[in-house]
């Protein structure tokens, strides 16, 4: 018998129980449409906070931190639990290790800030302006104003998302406004609020998503404000301008780093980050499509469950097949068919709503406004699009899949249908 | 010089047991039996005595326990999976039930023969619709199974047993299920068949119309042949 009438035969028995071979369909849909869509919105995520991290953090800084801080993945030296602080001056000491090129201090403490009627609550930075803004010379710059160099004490700098949380033109805070910082000291019993009152004096360009480095929804003032302020000379973390990011650079500069401080500090390289995210992201990628295939799975037992009920149902029309001269293999190669036919309705289908499924989701998480919706953390994620990537691997992979998994279940039962003997077939009520 | 012809069947001792249950059951014990080119044979007896078993054997539908069967000089019982399904191409088989594809029409089930064993799409719709014709169906070759009747069901089968152009036809109470009007009519066609198109025909019934017409009958009786007569 030639192939397309062993297919055309194999779809006229589909077409005849549309309803059956329709649920069958879904099931193989149903698991296809969610690795589709699951990894479409990974990889794009992937993509989409691999670049914002490139650009938000350089790769030719360190990160310096007390404790476990980033200390994950390769690259980065860990401290062990300890009283050891990091001050703020001890930048002196990291200028002077070799291929350093600057360094600068970071003070970070959450604080009410309130300008007019509305308060909000937001990550006030403490930095040297001109240091950081040389580190971060493409985040850290200003849209509206001018990031002063020599700062006054009471002068802000602060995010897109200060100046403008819900992304329509309503303005929290502009250039010139007095904004009024709110701290409250939890140290010392009872504790008290320290409020200190500044000027905006400029607004940062909008840089998105979400990084080590400056954030839309920071409020950064000048560090030596920070440490009156905040009444410290612990700093959080210390970042650091190498001279080049060859690998050879960053490993030297780290471990130099971890000896001055006898290993007390942890020492993360941007690359490190990355590179621990992108396998973060393989792991969760990797994770989320074996969920979905598990629904493969059921989607092929529905496959076998149905083909073998068919199968009971059409021994006498095997048997008549078999009488008319019909091959064994023919037998096998119908039922396969059919099974290749659903197989390949449900990768189309189910790749098309995969692909619908994760814009969808996608438009959702990125639509979100400024940050007033779900705190500080949902205003960095609703500053980022997330575009779902359809690579052509996913479509052939999807496709390949959903075929292999309704053959593969429908092996057996296509079996005993071409093992069954014509004239007992044929005798079957 | 004497042409020497190879009967078109020919059973030599025939024998099946089957197993029923945990009881054997002798349905054959030892049939002798040939048919030869242009033969109307008709296969009469009571229920249980072995006819619908014997007529599996010469169709290659199923395996003797003992003894052999030949077609056209070839022993069945030597031939593979694969060699028994291009055999049965060539036997064109008529059931008491019809045993048509319900959801193909008259066209489609004559079609599907033809397609078994390869022919071009083209040529197969047009010899199905000159069988149909052939059995009086030309007008219903667009119904399906279900819009036939009985007589026209059992035409059909006709026809769809004659598209491969069969060695011979063997038929299962092909007016077993159908009314005597039309089982009349059904008689004419194969007789006709048989004269003019001189196929050879090997009918099972309890029929005394069809045993009227044949040109032979055997008796058969617990699995074996009692009688032969030549009409």
């Amino acid at each position: 018998m030639k192939v397309s009438d062993v297919f055309s035969y194999a779809f006229g028995a589909i077409k005849l129980r549309k309803l059956r071979a329709g649920l069958t369909t879904l099931g193989v849909v149903v698991g296809i449409a969610a690795i589709v869509a699951l990894l479409s919105i990974t990889q794009g995520l992937q993509a989409t906070i691999t670049e914002q991290l490139q650009r938000g953090f350089a790769t030719d800084t360190l990160i310096v931190s007390t404790g476990g801080g980033f200390g994950m993945g390769p690259g980065a030296i860990t401290a062990t639990e300890s009283d050891f602080k990091l001050l703020v001056n001890y930048t002196e000491i990291i200028d002077e290790i070799e291929y350093v090129d600057m360094s600068a201090a970071v003070i970070q403490k959450p604080c009410y800030i309130k300008s007019g009627e509305r308060e909000f609550m937001l990550s006030v930075v403490g930095v040297d302006f001109a240091r950081y803004g040389n580190i971060y010379s493409g985040t850290f710059v200003a849209e509206s104003g001018d990031i002063p160099l020599s700062p006054e004490n009471e002068m802000v700098v602060v995010g897109k998302r200060v100046s403008d949380p819900w992304k329509n033109g309503t303005i929290f805070s502009n250039v010139d406004d007095a904004v009024e910082i709110i701290w409250t000291n939890a140290s010392i019993l009872p504790p008290k609020n320290e409020t200190y009152t500044g000027q905006v004096t400029a607004v940062l360009e909008e840089i998105g998503g979400f990084g080590i480095g400056p954030s839309d929804s920071n409020v950064y003032i000048p560090i030596s404000q920070a440490q009156s302020i905040f009444g410290t000379d612990e700093c959080d973390t210390i970042i650091v301008q190498l001279e080049n990011d060859d690998e050879a650079t960053i490993e030297s500069v780290s471990e130099a780093i971890d000896e001055a401080f006898s290993g007390q500090v942890s020492v993360t390289s941007s690359t490190a980050v990355l590179d621990t995210i992108s396998s973060v992201f393989s792991t969760v990628e990797l994770f989320l499509a074996g969920i979905a295939a598990i629904s493969l799975l059921v989607a092929g037992i529905g496959i076998m469950n149905i083909m073998i009920v068919s199968l009971m149902e059409r021994t006498r029309e095997i048997g008549i097949l078999k009488a008319l001269g019909m091959k064994s293999r023919t037998v096998l190669s119908i039922f396969l068919s059919e099974a290749v036919i659903v197989g390949l309705m449900g990768a189309a289908i189910g790749t098309a709503s995969g692909w619908v499924l994760a814009n969808v989701v996608a438009r959702i998480f990125s639509g979100g406004g400024g940050f007033m919706q779900a705190g500080e953390q949902a205003a960095a994620m609703g500053g980022m699009t997330i575009t779902p990537v359809l690579t052509p691997t996913v479509i052939l992979g999807a496709f390949a899949f959903g075929l292999i998994i309704s053959v593969i279940f429908a092996l057996y039962p296509a079996w005993r249908a071409s093992r069954l003997k014509p004239v007992e077939a044929l005798r079957y009520e | 010089m004497i042409l020497v012809m190879t009967p078109v069947v020919e059973t030599v001792n025939l024998r099946k047991t089957y197993m029923l249950g945990k009881v054997p059951v002798s349905a054959l014990q030892g049939v002798n039996l040939k048919v030869e080119n242009g033969d109307f044979l008709a296969i009469l007896g009571p229920s249980g005595s072995g006819k619908s078993t014997l007529l599996n054997m010469i169709g290659a539908l199923d395996k003797p326990t003992e003894g052999k069967v030949f077609i056209e000089g070839v022993d069945v019982s030597t031939l593979n999976d694969n060699e028994l399904a291009d055999l049965r191409r060539e036997i064109g088989f008529v059931f008491q039930f019809f045993n048509l594809i319900p959801r193909l029409t008259a066209r489609g089930n004559v079609e599907l023969t033809m397609a078994i064993p390869g022919l071009g799409k083209a040529e197969r719709r047009k010899r199905a619709e000159e069988l149909l014709e052939t059995v009086g169906l030309k007008e219903r070759v667009d119904h399906k199974p279900a819009e036939l009747s009985g007589g026209e069901r059992q035409r059909v089968a006709i026809a769809r047993a004659l598209a491969n152009n069969p060695k011979f036809l063997l038929m299962d109470e092909p007016t077993g299920n159908i009314d005597s009007k039309t089982a009349n009519e059904i008689i004419e066609l194969v007789k006709r068949l048989n004269e003019e198109k001189g196929v050879t025909i090997v009918v099972v019934t309890h029929d005394q119309h069809i045993t009227l017409q044949t040109k032979r009958t055997v008796q058969m009786l617990d699995g074996l042949i009692v009688q032969e007569k030549v009409n």
